[in-house]
């Protein structure tokens, strides 16, 4: 039994943490309905900050500790509050998208502010150790850090328990309005819970940098450990995610014990996401989305102006309308090929590096269209969308053969393999939405990463592998411009392929799964089918994206497809516009542009750039493209001579006869009760 | 209440059905019939459980205890989906349109759904003709490419009973259908109910006229459509009968106690 303690000490010292960290995610989700996963960012932003007054400014810890908490940290719990305050009712999906661009925000305003070069921050308290019983070591650090833990712990118990802010906390989640009316100002109460949350951050920053060293990725990735223990108190309950980080803790350390004995290698690292995933698919239906009751019906509350985008189509008689999908090729379509055939061109007009950097984006655009396909069309959000691309690079690598003469081969197994995989991040889908399938899809991409991606004999670890340029029926693709053309034309293919689809019955399913899956499956929709269908195609042509993604880097290793790479997809792809396949070309387009050799004191900005794009187009399912026609029509309405009437052609369908009430969706009048 | 024919099997048939939710019993034992050709109301005061009682009949809720039967057969156990194809349809309370497609996309995404094969291009001449008459009868046409998200709910709510329509439906689950309509599009509403079960305005010949179930507490729409009703409270059905039973019955008036004088 005594070689068990140290693991356990170990164990409950980190499980401290994450039941701290745990406790700040299931506080704002509680209060204000915002599952935070920037909140390993915040941590790891408080840590720099400390690390800057504290170990570079030399100022004690006495001075340094105050400014932290009481200055920093309800500073920016504030600007997160008035941050997320104008969501409040929107979709899940807005929410989580502006909650990873926080995420990317502050990972890219880190470097910026505090520079790049390693650094660790010193131990809050003395490192030396103590020796308890006979023969075992306790470090006055760890003990120290489960003693804060517990106190802190209790005292937000007590908190939520015996103040008012305990029960105005409930009263604003139950019901807003009803909070409001009773007199409890919800916004003192978000406030409050957003400061509190922050400072716990701030806490869990402080408190683990120094055994886990001060690297911007490593504390967020430490911080979703405690996404587990939150979700076991199924995100409500403070002393359930607390014990259970503890229970988390301990488990992983006991197992880190073996880890080094081979077989299992690397398995309690995957621990906590393997915890996550199991939680979701067991707990699936039981959970519920605070607020989802007195949430809007949709997001698409700007409807009529701003989304009529297909103009040209819309307008149409219905007769041609109706008949016409399979033969139309209407104004987009057009414009998509035209595009597509200059594409093809552009070999002759660039230098070769810079063909690299746009095949690039093509192999990108191609990635992100699966996202697009998955999220924009069917509303079921992924963000593991990059393992499956992991798949497809690693397969391509190690089945192409020396000359990439199986390339074809290797796409046709790594397609093969990436279906059941994606039928496996679909499965939580079928029972769980929005915030809950999120998570999961982050759970599947952690497990990739730690218990696939990091086998030598999957990746070659840390080191990878190569993949070779593909050969297609005796054809080499190895020189430059035909690889691009290559690209360019599976791309092509595969963008018309969507279109099409998009426009016929199949897409027309997958929007009304996305709209109102309820009244989609009293019709007649088994979304059973089609949310695993949508999740194992997508699947697939990440993964034959995935297998030119590695024939064109030609050497791939885990970084490149690491579970944040799949969060950078899906805030590209919402930055473009996540409903439309030129949104998934826009993500490509800039993730190419980020390739160029740009000065890195400039290139350093992109990240931030994006972030703070996503955060302001977040609620747009058109991003860019929504943002850009706006204001194209903006500039028309200046430039156009003279204002005649009905311009733009003539609408053969006559307006609404009725009263054309045109409230906007989601607050229509509620029924009014009649007496009998 | 047996439908008057006696002999007849009823549409859709719920026996003794239970719902808890925790430690709420949101419905009590409760059955009704839906007999073919007739528009059966479905009323009581807020949280009686009408909505509940939709749930458990489309299969979105499972019922803690109870029987569903449908044309005779055992449908219990039936996926939502698989009882929308069989020919039972329903409108939400609170509107459950398709928001980001167009009026015409929500009827033809219906039409789609519930017919087999569909969603693969199959008998789209069929579907082009049913589709466009549904719209012409529901007068939709005006709105054709609207999206949904943004009609009013009156109209919203003509979506979704053609949407219901589309469906070719043997039995029409509606809730409140009346709610949040004027004076102009309650009246036009109950033409349009009235045609539906006729089978007026139903050039189709195929198709049959379906039966209705309508939750609504709009009392002068209710008693101009239904044939009989069945009354809720506190998830117990408290009096059953043609309206002007209903109207007349004691337990009713108590369970809308302050809105008597409405009657
Ligand atoms: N999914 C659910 N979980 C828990 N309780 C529920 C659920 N659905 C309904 N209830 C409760 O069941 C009761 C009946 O609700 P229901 O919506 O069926 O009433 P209703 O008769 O339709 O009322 P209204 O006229 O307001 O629409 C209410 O007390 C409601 O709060
Ligand atoms: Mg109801």
């Amino acid at each position: 039994m005594s070689q068990y303690w140290p693991f356990i000490i170990i164990g409950l010292f980190t499980g401290s943490i994450y039941g701290l960290a745990a406790m700040g995610v299931v506080l704002t989700y509680k209060t204000v309905g915002v599952f935070n996963f920037a909140y390993g960012a915040i941590a790891m932003f408080c840590a720099f900050t400390y690390w800057q007054l504290h170990d570079s400014w030399g100022l004690t810890a006495w001075v340094a500790m105050p400014i932290l908490f009481l200055v920093v940290a309800p500073l920016l719990g504030i600007a997160l509050e008035a941050l997320y305050r104008p969501l409040t009712g929107l979709s899940a999906e807005v929410v989580i998208v502006v909650s990873v661009g926080v995420l990317a925000a502050l990972e890219a305003i880190v470097p910026i502010i505090y520079g790049n070069e390693d650094r660790r921050l010193q131990a809050i308290f003395p490192t030396r150790t103590f020796v308890v019983g006979s023969h075992f070591h306790v470090g006055y650090d760890q003990l120290g850090t489960l003693v804060i833990s517990l106190a802190v712990a209790a005292l937000l118990w007590a908190l939520l328990r015996h103040t008012r802010f305990g029960t105005s906390t409930r009263a604003a989640v139950d019901n807003p309005d009803l909070a409001d009316m009773v007199g409890v100002h919800g916004d003192n109460v978000r406030r409050s819970a957003w400061i509190l949350s922050t400072m716990f951050a701030a806490l869990v920053g402080i408190l683990i940098s120094p055994s886990q060293g001060l690297d911007v990725n490593q504390l967020v990735l430490v911080v979703i450990y405690a996404f587990a223990p939150a979700v076991f108190g199924r995100l409500v309950s403070l002393p359930l995610a607390y014990i259970a980080a503890m229970v988390l803790g301990v488990v992983e350390s006991l197992l880190s014990k073996y880890a080094n004995s081979g077989t299992v290698a690397n398995i309690e690292a995957a621990v906590p996401y393997l915890a996550l995933f199991a939680l979701l698919v067991i707990m699936g239906g039981r959970l519920k989305e605070a607020g989802a009751s007195s949430r809007r019906l949709s997001l698409s509350t700007r409807g009529g102006g701003g989304s009529g985008g297909a103009g040209a189509v819309r307008t149409r008689h219905w007769v041609v309308r109706v008949l016409g999908w399979r033969l139309r090729l209407d104004r987009n379509l057009a414009l998509g090929l035209g595009g597509f055939a200059l594409a093809l061109f552009i070999p002759l007009a660039v230098p070769g590096p810079r063909l690299i950097d746009i095949t690039a984006a093509f192999v990108y655009g191609l990635i992100a269209l699966t996202l697009v396909v998955l999220t924009g069309w069917a509303g079921q959000i992924s963000l593991a969308q990059f393992s499956f691309v992991g798949v497809g690079a690693f397969t391509a690598g190690h089945l192409s053969g020396p000359h990439g003469q199986h390339f074809l081969l290797a796409v046709l197994v790594a397609m093969l393999v990436a279906a059941p995989l994606g039928i496996l991040v679909g499965l939580p889908s079928l029972r769980l939405s929005g915030l809950y399938l999120a998570l999961a899809t982050l759970a599947f991409a952690l497990v990739m990463d730690d218990i696939v991606f990091n086998r030598g004999d999957v990746s070659g670890g840390l080191t990878g592998i190569t993949v070779p340029r593909p050969q297609i029926f005796g054809v080499s693709f190895s020189g430059r411009a035909s690889l691009y053309e290559l690209v360019v034309v599976v791309f092509g293919v595969v963008a018309v392929i969507a279109y099409v689809v998009r426009l016929g019955p199949i897409g027309r399913r997958l929007q009304i799964v996305r709209d109102s899956p309820l009244a989609a499956s009293t019709l007649g929709v088994n979304l059973t089918v089609t949310k695993l269908v949508v999740f194992a195609v997508c699947g697939m042509v990440a993964a034959l994206g995935g297998a030119f993604y590695g024939a064109l880097q030609q050497a791939v290793t885990p970084f490149d497809f690491m579970w944040s790479t799949s969060l950078t997809l899906l805030l590209l792809v919402v930055l473009g516009g996540r409903s439309l396949i030129s949104g998934a070309m826009i993500a490509g387009a800039v993730y190419g542009v980020q390739q160029l050799p740009i000065p890195a004191s400039v290139n350093q900005y992109f990240p931030l750039a994006i972030a703070l794009g996503v955060i302001a187009l977040a609620q747009e399912p058109e991003g860019t493209v929504a943002q850009a026609r706006r204001e194209a029509r903006r500039v028309m309405t200046v430039l156009r001579p003279l204002p005649r009437r009905s311009v733009g052609g003539v609408r053969e369908i006559p307006m609404t006869s009725g009263p054309d009430v045109a409230i906007a969706a989601g607050s229509p009048p509620r029924g009014s009760g009649h007496g009998l | 209440m047996a439908s008057e024919t006696g002999w007849e099997e009823p549409v859709l048939r719920a026996t003794d059905v239970t719902m808890r939710f925790g430690g709420l019993v949101a419905l009590d034992d409760v059955s009704l019939e839906v007999p073919a050709g007739r528009i059966v109301g479905l009323i009581g005061p807020n949280g009686a459980g009408k909505t509940t009682m939709f749930n458990v009949l489309t299969g979105l809720l499972e019922p803690t205890r109870g029987r569903i039967d449908y044309l005779g057969e055992n449908i219990s156990r039936w996926p939502p989906h698989r009882r929308g194809r069989a020919g039972i349809a329903r409108t939400f309370q609170r509107l459950a349109l398709f928001s980001r497609l167009s009026v015409h996309d929500n009827l033809v995404a219906s039409w789609e759904s519930s017919h087999p094969g569909a969603v693969l291009g199959r008998s789209r001449a069929k579907r082009i003709e049913r589709v466009a008459e549904v719209m012409g009868l529901l007068d939709l046409w005006p709105v054709a490419d609207r999206m949904a998200g943004g009609l009013s709910t009156g109209k919203g709510r003509m979506v979704e009973l053609g949407r219901a329509l589309c469906t070719d439906p043997r039995v029409l689950l509606l809730d409140e259908p009346g709610s949040g309509l004027d004076a102009n599009e309650t009246a036009a509403f109950s033409a349009v109910l009235q045609a539906v079960v006729s089978g007026r305005g139903d050039r189709h010949p195929d198709v049959a006229p379906p039966a209705i179930l309508m939750v609504e507490h709009d009392m002068a729409l209710v008693m101009d459509v239904c044939s009989s009703l069945t009354v809720l409270d506190f998830g117990r059905v408290i009096a059953r009968g043609t309206p002007s039973q209903v109207r007349a019955d004691a337990n009713v008036r108590a369970a809308y106690l302050g809105d008597a004088s409405a009657v």
